[in-house]
């Protein structure tokens, strides 16, 4: 894997960028304000021809965890919801598949099926710049005290008290 | 480790101090393995894949709503989004699927402008 899709790089991203000085965009029909014709699907959208169909989770979810986080809101645009809801698909594969494996295999290099590395996070309220563009700090979750082949996350978030992060250095 | 004490019922009204999480785990599963390197996945590391999920979602809702201008509507939109995830680091990965939107006549008209300004070699 190229890691290709991990540049942060604004201007080098989208295929669509190459009118505009710095960013890339989309067309969109003239139309009067606030008349939002896009259908209220889960799966699959066909708003940008390069995309397949991915799998996205409930928009009802995604809508409610947004509209608990900012309660001032009054209302939250439907494309808005469903723009989040591909980028909580996006952001899971981004996790999945980039850093995550990136790190085992980075790990495992060296060491067959005895050493425990896993992959973690910091994700707190104020997340620093580089929590999504850096390798991630490395924490181990074991059972009964012994080392496991076992990936998993943690997290600094207070909300999760059973995971212990151990740093291995 | 204690997981999921509660059951899953949907009956809490306050935002999340009863649940642990709220979403589902299985369509979370889906997607993880919709790419291609996975084979299996651990419960524990879905489970809080899950819960950073949630924690991404109001991270993402509210600096869109802080940094656009939604302080003064009241109301959060789809280019707030697309501004955020341009300017937030944090968000660059996001930038291919939350590009700005434009008018077609404004894209044709700055197409235009660049044409003139290059000489037009077209």
């Amino acid at each position: 894997m190229d890691g290709d899709s991990s540049t942060t790089d604004a201007s080098q991203l989208g295929i669509t960028g190459e009118y505009m000085a710095s960013s890339h965009y989309v067309l969109q029909p003239q139309e009067d304000d606030g008349d939002e014709n896009l259908n209220d699907h889960e799966d699959g959208s066909s708003k940008e021809n390069y995309r397949e169909q991915d799998i996205y989770l409930p928009i009802a979810n995604v809508a409610r965890i947004m509209k608990n986080a900012v309660p001032q809101t009054g209302k939250i645009a439907k494309d808005a919801k469903e723009c989040v809801q591909e980028c909580v698909s996006e952001f899971i594969s981004f996790i999945t598949s980039e850093l995550y494996l990136q790190k085992f295999r980075e790990a495992m290099k060296g060491e067959k099926g005895m050493a425990g590395v896993t992959v973690g996070e910091g994700l707190s309220e104020d997340l620093s710049e580089d929590s999504f563009t850096n390798p991630l700090p490395a924490g181990i979750i074991t059972a009964d005290g012994q080392q496991q082949n076992v990936m998993v996350y943690t997290t600094s978030y207070q909300q999760i008290p059973t995971v212990q992060q151990i740093q291995f250095s | 480790m204690k997981m999921s004490q509660n059951s899953s019922g949907k009956d809490d009204q306050a935002s999340g101090s009863k649940k642990p999480i709220s979403l589902p785990i299985s369509r979370v599963r889906l997607i993880m393995k919709s790419s291609p390197d996975v084979s299996s996945i651990n419960q524990d590391a879905l489970f809080l894949t899950t819960k950073a999920t949630e924690l991404f979602v109001q991270h993402l809702a509210l600096s869109s709503f802080n940094n656009g201008s939604g302080k003064e509507t009241n109301s959060l939109s789809y280019s707030d989004l697309a501004n955020t995830a341009q300017e937030t680091e944090t968000f660059h990965f996001l930038t291919d699927i939350l590009p700005k939107k434009i008018l077609a006549q404004d894209y044709l008209n700055s197409l235009e402008q660049m044409q003139e300004e290059e000489g037009a070699d077209y």
